[in-house]
């Protein structure tokens, strides 16, 4: 079919930009739909729960920002997050280094047993059971022992590390270089990138844990904001412009975190789940 | 060979190694093995109880005694459908909107980014972003479904009802996922290929199954493995979106259940963790028994388009 400018109608061009078109609406409707309802009043959003909000007002998000104990529980998850993705990191790339190189005995034995453990059963309840002995029940420093690990980051290390050429530790040894020396100052800023994607993969992971809080923190004081969320939802179940607007308060850092990371998160994200 | 120094230097590799191999050890395979074992005994989560070994009771109640079986072999089924389901249709559109972000088309890179979007947030947001959504009184696809006529009760409608709308969310939340592994799969197809079979005269679908298709196989495999391994262990947008309710449950939420208590908010049952470690071999051996069945049929669909 011709067009009046005479160049031909593609078809299957129309037809993506539709069918990209019906998913961004099923992508992107839900999201706006959520800032849309954070904006509105209750009375609002009960005469009409999809028209548009009227003003641009912040009342919504003070009142959840509040009420929901917020500060406390955002705190916590950062606290979380951190302290555990450091010490995950730092703690990985001493196992994965010897790993790839084959500088510890039973190297291979090693990178399988990290391997295995993505196909076995999950060990929620002896787990359970162990921290319950030690004490760290119901306590945030336990808590952060649970995020210690990750095979997957292992495995990803493991494989970057290889593509770095073994001359290089005989040339820094020659020079002078200790081991631990080597590792931290020419290792580290050598395999930034997979250190990047790992540590992603690892912190949205703990940001975003639901299960682990649920079962080991019972005091108020040391919820994860997801957990707070939940906890938010139960008594604002009904008022859904102010748990809308808790929700996205949860939600904008890690939106912004997206897309300024993108590449490494989507990697990262991918790594995990292939590997895993 | 080893650079960095001999006698106590050389030990130095395995002790900066040592915490990282403990940490995992102690949280993630130590536990995981004593799975089998903590299967065999009646030990609770209360503090102080005394823990007895009962061989093979906790299996024999929850596979073959009285009405909780039957329940469980329910709570099977479910898990299967779910899996079913999933798989099939995350797979489908991940790869159909995969092959659409790859033309050379405009804006393509914000509708990879927004596709993907939702993998990053995880269930708590996802599961409340999507409540809103399908808010039942006058919420906007409640307003479409009333604009063809009918009508739902979402998540609190009938079980099957509930349960059907928590798959849209699970496949809304990982299609992105599905989406970017095909992609890479694509991008390694070479473009002459492409070239090559246009010339020929190729038909769009004879180039699908003809080139692009057999050349997808890794990605396949990928997409596949993962869809069915992890929609098989999927339970927590179960919790956000209906907590523990009858005719809904999934495998993986009740051995959390038995274990841990019932719903997210409240503790009520009596942490029969025993039982849920039991639940827990259970959920592996299945998990075991459809991948390796996956991994073979792929493989040897592999052999014969690959040779």
């Amino acid at each position: 079919m011709k067009t009046i400018t005479g160049r031909n109608i593609n078809w299957g061009r129309v037809g993506s930009y539709a069918a990209l078109l019906l998913f961004t609406v099923i992508y992107a409707g839900p999201l706006l739909m959520l800032v849309n309802t954070a904006f509105k009043t209750l009375p609002e959003f009960m005469k009409d729960a999809t028209a548009p909000a009227t003003s641009l007002g912040f009342k919504n998000f003070v009142e959840a920002w509040t009420k929901a104990n917020f500060p406390r529980y955002l705190t916590n998850t950062l606290i979380y997050t951190i302290s555990a993705t450091t010490i995950y990191v730092i703690t990985a790339v001493f196992v994965a280094f010897p790993i790839a190189r084959g500088y510890v005995k039973g190297a291979n034995l090693l990178l399988t047993m990290f391997i295995i453990a993505l196909f076995l059963p999950t060990g929620l309840i002896p787990q359970f059971q162990l921290m319950l002995r030690l004490g760290l029940y119901n306590n945030p420093i336990g808590y952060i022992l649970l995020f210690l690990i990750n095979p997957v980051g292992i495995v990803i290390l493991v494989n970057y590390i290889k593509s770095i050429p073994k001359e290089l530790d005989e040339a820094a040894a020659l020079d002078g270089c200790g081991y631990f020396q080597f590792i931290i100052q020419i290792v580290f800023p050598l395999i930034q990138p997979a250190i990047a994607t790992v540590t992603i993969l690892h912190a949205i992971g703990i940001w975003n844990e639901l299960v682990l809080p649920t079962i080991y923190l019972t005091n108020k004081d040391y919820y994860p904001i997801t957990r707070g969320m939940i906890v938010f939802q139960g008594v604002y179940g009904s008022n859904w412009p102010t748990l809308a607007a808790a929700v996205l308060i949860m939600t904008l850092p890690m939106l912004i975190l997206y897309l300024v990371l993108q590449r490494y998160i989507i990697s990262g994200l991918t790594q995990g789940a292939i590997k895993g | 060979m080893y650079h960095f120094g001999r006698g106590w230097a050389r030990l130095l590799p395995y002790l900066l190694l040592l915490p990282g191999i403990l940490f995992y050890l102690l949280i993630a395979l130590g536990p995981s093995l004593a799975t089998t074992v903590y299967s065999f005994t009646d030990v609770s989560g209360l503090p102080g109880v005394p823990v007895h070994w009962i061989g093979l009771n906790n299996y024999k109640e929850f596979l073959l005694l009285g009405q909780a079986a039957k329940d469980n072999y329910a709570i099977f089924g479910r898990t299967l459908i779910f899996c079913f389901f999933v798989t099939t249709i995350q797979f489908g559109l991940g790869l159909f909107v995969a092959m659409l972000v790859n033309q050379p088309l405009k804006g393509v890179n914000f509708f990879r980014t927004l596709y993907f979007m939702p993998v990053i947030l995880g269930a708590v947001i996802q599961g409340l972003i999507w409540s809103l959504f399908l808010y039942p009184l006058g919420g906007p696809v409640a307003k479409i479904l009333e604009f063809f006529g009918t009508r739902s009760e979402f998540f609190g409608g009938q079980p099957t009802e509930a349960f059907a709308w928590v798959i849209v969310v699970q496949i809304w939340a990982n299609m992105g996922m599905t989406m970017v592994i095909f992609i890479s799969g694509l991008q390694t197809i070479p473009s002459e290929l492409y070239e090559a079979a246009r010339i020929d005269g190729a038909s769009g679908w004879q180039v699908f199954s003809k080139v692009t298709w057999p050349l997808l196989t890794p990605s396949v495999n990928t997409n596949l493995t993962l869809n069915i391994i992890g929609s098989l262990q999927a339970w927590q947008l179960f919790l956000v979106l209906l907590g523990y309710r009858n005719g809904t449950q999934v495998l993986g939420y009740t051995i959390f259940a038995q274990g841990f208590g019932q719903t997210s908010g409240s503790v009520t049952t009596s942490f029969r963790q025993g039982y849920a470690a039991s639940a827990s071999i259970v959920l592996f051996f299945i998990v075991l028994v459809i991948g390796m069945a996956t991994q073979y049929i792929l493989r040897r669909r592999e052999e014969r388009i690959l040779g």
